[in-house]
């Protein structure tokens, strides 16, 4: 019998033993995931794994690298301009994602509501996205320059600022205003749109239940909306810090890190640092800092979405 | 005569030619293979880059040796020369700006037979070309140019208000003051980009301080001189300046001067070469003068650029015929300078008395005698450190804390700190 079944097999043409093949979940699962997993290894895993290297080495662009334990951890942090740079970090990303999330709900609650030209106004909100980001924070750097400023002049015409207006881009605090607002404008669309699909997908019974139980607005926002949206937003602000601590292009284009270092985030230090400079050791060492804070971040947050969704 | 047959022929030419791929030690078609490439900065001069288009053709041309230019612009050139550096892959030829040669010196071919050669046609290269591409030893570069430092000035209002041109930095805080009360103010950025660094550098040396010694180790930036520097700085900022000074990139105060703004500026000459090609009302009014002196001497920035070869590329011999051919002859050199508008000078002794200072009378200034030219960090050798010290702005921070409150000798020893951290890590 055993010999008979195989002789049937061997005689099967290829087309039907190569589909029969791709049936079996053991063989199409891990051919399905092969590609990524190359792509994965290639453009992540072996550049991750060299800036681990770099990180604990004296790197240096073209000259042998030797190993350096965390010294380079330990020296960067005698610098001030690391520190500030840290400190600049944290205040960038909390403040920028805090505003990014509140407004984000609530642009997503209004567009949510029965609006004329509902989809035309979708679209729209996501243009700071889609236009690249060192082209819109030109504009924005053309709108912040203190010799063509429009937002001083508009400022100064509506009577609101008194001549010549703030120096946005040469005052710690306009400064990091400024480039706090532009992450904003950018990132924005990313959290509206996002929170938009949360809210399309509460069932309308909860609200019409709620409502018919005489909950206000308010009542419905907080006990209804903001519960069921909880796993999107953690996603929402699980990307957004990552991206949002990672920003490079923001800075390097309006302000350079300056004025005295207060804007300087990770990634720009790190270019001058790791590129400018040639040391790849201490830019890399730069670029990891806050990578054991990140993962614990990461790792909260998908253990919070986790026990939210099962 | 003995007659040759057939498969002697073969044997023979075959077995020849065998032995001389195998002392060469290079296959034939690598050995035919006459094409370099050569990754240049797009010049501020976009003229110049033309030209040198031009000039590449030609160079095909005669030598049948091909040339490929890549252009970049000059912020993304680090991290591009890094990815060629790491992977031992990529262009020939390089161009490096100031001191370029030191950071990538490993990885950079022995030119010093080149720089020979052109030094005996056209005399010896200026100091800060000397300062930048001379690498504890060796060139690791050669020189092609530089683009200089100097007062930029709006000559109208001088003359309108009867003020002298200045020829110290006191004298420009003295006609300063009157520019700023015409609404026409000084403009030096005191911010986080090279321009900050060109002018503060010869401030201070014109005070006679420096930010680390001769030796590259010893940091000197606490000293008198830097407090009479910072001090000039502060009143500059008071009573000649105004506060956007704090947020200007290296663009502004070209843009100020040729908006009509700015009275006075130090930047290279390209602010007025703009003016000019854009047809600005403010081209004819601008006009430039010698480099301030001070009581340590009369010392200007310059930004020389040199030409390197990897020590990777398999091309070091059709790549130094590009060198010889650009920069060797006479007439073709001259005719690639002359593209440039004087934005760009030549960078050996001979040839500064250049015929492009003399197709404009506003370029009387440029190269004018009596003036020290140095890279950044001067007199200390650019290595990687004192690069750093650059990179990170420190000196324009120090003034920044300073003219906004910080005491000056606060200001000062947290220079002096970050510094020296700097050497020591």
């Amino acid at each position: 019998m055993a010999v008979g079944n195989i002789a049937v097999t061997a005689r099967l043409p290829l087309r039907v033993r190569v589909r029969e093949l791709l049936d079996r979940e053991q063989v199409l699962g891990p051919l399905f995931v092969t590609p990524a997993l190359f792509l994965l290894v290639l453009l992540v895993a072996y550049p991750f794994c060299m800036a681990l290297y770099f990180a604990v080495s004296n790197a240096f662009i073209g000259r042998p690298s030797h190993f350096v334990g965390l010294r380079n951890f330990v020296n960067l942090w005698q610098s001030d301009a690391f520190r500030q740079t840290f400190q600049n970090a944290f205040v960038f990303t909390g403040s920028a994602v805090a505003l990014k999330l509140v407004l984000g709900i609530s642009l997503a609650v209004l567009l949510n509501q029965q609006l004329w030209f509902k989809r035309a106004i979708r679209g729209a909100i996501l243009l700071p996205w889609v236009i690249p980001t060192a082209l819109s924070t030109l504009g924005w750097w053309w709108m912040f320059n203190s010799l063509y400023s429009v937002v001083n002049w508009t400022g100064i015409a509506l009577g609101i600022m008194d001549p010549p207006g703030p120096n946005w881009l040469g005052q710690k605090y306009y400064a990091m205003t400024a480039v706090v607002t532009v992450n904003v404008w950018r990132g924005l669309p990313f959290f509206a749109i996002t929170i938009l699909a949360g809210l399309v997908s509460i069932p309308r019974e909860l609200y019409e239940a709620a409502e018919a139980d005489g909950a206000g607005p308010v009542a419905r926002f907080w006990l209804i909306t903001l519960p069921m949206i909880k796993p999107v937003l953690a996603i929402v602000v699980l990307f957004s810090t990552i991206f949002t601590f990672s920003d490079f292009n923001i800075v390097y284009v309006l302000t350079n890190g300056g004025p005295i270092n207060s804007t300087h985030l990770f990634a720009t230090l790190a270019r001058q640092v790791g590129l400018e400079t040639g040391r790849i050791g201490e830019g890399a060492a730069i670029s990891l800092y806050l990578f054991p804070a990140l993962m614990f971040v990461v790792w909260a947050q998908l253990s919070f979405v986790r026990r939210q969704v099962y | 005569m003995e007659s040759i047959g057939r498969r002697r022929f073969l044997a023979t030419t075959a077995g020849g030619g065998l032995a001389g791929i195998l002392a060469a030690r290079v296959p034939p078609a690598r050995g035919q293979q006459r094409e370099i490439s050569y990754l240049c900065w797009n010049n501020f001069a976009p003229a110049m880059d033309k030209k040198q288009n031009d000039i590449a053709q030609r160079f095909t041309r005669d030598t049948g040796i091909k040339l490929r230019i890549d252009y970049i612009a000059h912020p993304q050139q680090p991290a591009k020369y890094a990815a060629e550096v790491q992977t031992q892959a990529g262009h020939d030829l390089v161009e490096m700006r100031m001191h370029f040669p030191w950071l990538y010196e490993p990885q950079l071919t022995d030119v010093s037979d080149l720089v020979a050669e052109l030094e005996k046609k056209h005399g010896k290269t200026l100091s800060s070309g000397y300062e930048a591409a001379h690498v504890n030893g060796v060139w690791r570069a050669v020189p092609m140019y530089h683009g200089l430092f100097v007062p930029t000035y709006r000559e109208d209002l001088f003359k309108r208000a009867g003020l002298k041109v200045p020829d110290t930095w006191e004298e420009l805080y003295t006609v300063g003051k009157e520019l700023k009360k015409m609404g026409n103010p000084v403009g030096i950025p005191i911010s986080q980009n090279y321009d900050s660094i060109s002018t503060a550098g010869p401030v201070l040396w014109s005070f006679g301080g420096m930010e680390v010694d001769r030796d590259g180790k010893t940091v000197r930036i606490n000293s008198p001189a830097t407090e009479q520097m910072v001090e000039w700085y502060k009143k500059m900022y008071r009573d000649c300046m105004e506060p956007e000074v704090l947020s200007w990139t290296d663009a502004s105060n070209n843009e100020s001067l040729q908006q009509g703004k700015a009275g006075w500026i130090h930047n290279p000459v390209s602010a007025y070469i703009v003016a000019k090609q854009r047809k600005l009302p403010t081209a004819d009014l601008i006009n430039h003068h010698r480099s301030l002196g001070g009581p340590g001497g009369r010392h200007e920035t310059d930004v020389p650029r040199s030409i390197g070869i990897w020590k990777f590329s398999k091309h070091v011999e059709p790549a130094k015929e590009w060198v010889r051919y650009l920069l060797g002859k006479r007439e073709v050199y001259d005719e690639w300078v002359m593209s440039a508008d004087a934005f760009n000078l030549p960078i050996y002794e001979r040839l500064q008395d250049h015929p492009v200072l003399r197709t404009d009378p506003k370029y009387a200034a440029l190269g004018a005698p009596g003036v020290q030219y140095h890279l950044y960090g001067w007199p200390a050798p650019p290595t990687d450190r004192i690069q750093l010290i650059t990179n990170s702005f420190i000196v324009p921070n120090m003034l920044a804390k300073a003219v906004t409150g910080t005491p000056n000798k606060e200001a000062i020893a947290w220079a002096e700190n970050e510094m020296k951290k700097i050497m020591a890590g």
